[in-house]
């Protein structure tokens, strides 16, 4: 009786061995052809990855967190005198500016009355708040406490009080991931304030400029320039800020965002009306 | 008594998985490098399972974290779930011959691995959803496999005793 059981026991194993391996194997292909086909199995995922993976890894790298923000504080403590000196300038500076920016926009408000121009403001659909980063490695993907809940959409603009951060792309129940502008995957279609030149930016891979993929009749912007979306694919809102020209080559351009991505707390997602 | 001993030092080296995961997709902007660092620290840790721990739970270990990697980072499937089994499937083609290799040049190997690894990822994930390719990111990642490849194998040696 003894040499069977054994055998059994052999076969039981080995049956179980090349099972999980085909299966595996077979629903890893499956899932690749889901993600690329956006089935709803993978927003199962997406939606599980978001609201249990993401709280774990945060917790268990919490340490590596915490003496971040540490060394943060510390620098921020380090350079407070010099802050708030420039601070004190910016003041004084901006006081001149408010009493101009009032008179403009009184002038402003009567001219479209007399143009009957219609507004092109947008619609706030949501402030949310960054829960975590993850654009450092491949992509430029930020994650925010605020889903279709809150009627967040795909492609819905995302804004701060600087200008454009990205583009919603992905959204679950309670949260959403924010492509950044800083991406190389993502094209935007902006025009230049002074000459009104279009073209299309692209994040740089060195994740602090943008450079240009295409310029409309290869006319390139002056130094300094204003970068703004032209609207023109639809996706983003028109008259976005997105920054100025800071390098111009023969055949492409370089744009600093105006947006620093490296201190993103609050985000406004936003769609034009 | 060889099982707990096995079991002890995969258990360790899985922790060390789960740490590494979890600290490469949460993005410090103080230290951009620690998460390429972990980045790099899972796949050796990964590699030094499959080479010295083999079981077919791993099979299980690749399709959850390649998943986890593939919707963190990229927002897609596929990248490092596929390069995870394919590895998998390539060290159980190859293992015949790896066994005869001295331990200078299994050490090779696994650098190579490592690196063929990590260009791979770039490379699916290029192919398969127009992800361009990064040269900073590539030289970030070799820069960091040199530097902290004998360290790692040191401190895993340590681990097995």
């Amino acid at each position: 009786m003894a040499p069977k059981f054994q055998i059994k026991v052999f076969q039981l194993s080995r049956f179980l061995k090349n099972f999980t391996i085909i299966s595996v194997i077979s629903l890893s292909f499956l899932l690749v052809f889901f993600s690329k086909t956006d089935y709803y199995v993978i927003y199962g995922i997406k939606n599980i990855s978001s609201s249990v993976v993401i709280p774990v890894t945060r917790f268990i790298s919490a340490p590596i967190n915490a003496f971040s923000n540490f060394v943060d504080e510390y620098n921020q403590f380090k350079s407070l005198k010099f802050e708030n000196k420039i601070l004190q300038e910016e003041i004084i500076r901006l006081k001149k500016w408010q009493t101009l920016a009032i008179q403009n926009s009184r002038e402003n408000k009567v001219l479209k009355k007399l143009l009957n121009a219609t507004d092109n403001n947008l619609i706030l659909i949501k402030t949310a708040s960054l829960i975590n980063r993850n654009d450092t490695i491949y992509s430029k993907l930020i994650n925010l406490n605020a889903g279709y809940e809150d009627k967040i959409k795909k492609n819905m603009s995302a804004i701060n009080e600087r200008g454009l951060v990205g583009k919603v792309i992905d959204t679950t129940a309670k949260n959403s991931r924010v492509i950044l502008l800083t991406d190389p995957n993502l094209s935007i279609s902006v025009k230049s304030i002074s000459d009104g030149i279009f073209s299309l930016l692209t994040g740089n891979g060195d994740g602090k400029y943008l450079v240009s993929a295409f310029v409309k009749e290869n006319k390139m912007p002056r130094l300094g320039d204003i970068v703004v979306t032209s609207g023109t694919a639809q996706i983003f809102p028109v008259d976005l800020l997105v920054g100025k020209v800071a390098k111009v080559e023969k055949n492409r351009f370089f744009v600093l965002p105006f947006v620093d991505f490296e201190n993103i707390d609050y985000l406004q997602i936003v769609t034009s009306k | 008594m060889e099982f707990p001993k096995f079991l002890n030092s995969s258990l360790k080296l899985n922790i060390i998985l789960i740490i590494s995961f979890s600290i490469s997709v949460n993005s410090f902007i103080l230290f951009p490098s620690v998460n390429n660092a972990f980045y790099v620290l899972f796949h050796l840790t990964f590699i030094y399972l499959i080479f010295y721990h083999y079981h077919y739970y791993l099979y299980v270990v690749a399709l959850v974290y390649g998943i986890l990697f593939d919707i963190l980072l990229l927002n897609y499937i596929g990248a490092h779930l596929i390069t995870f089994l394919s590895l998998l499937i390539f060290f159980v083609l190859l293992k015949k011959y790896l066994i005869k290799l001295s331990y200078y040049q299994i050490i090779f190997i696994y650098f190579i691995t490592l690196i063929v690894l990590l260009l791979f990822e770039q490379f699916l994930a290029n192919i398969i959803y127009n992800y361009k390719f990064n040269v900073f990111l590539i030289l970030n990642f070799f820069l960091i496999s040199l530097i902290i490849f004998i360290p790692t194998i040191f401190l895993f040696n340590k681990l097995d005793k």
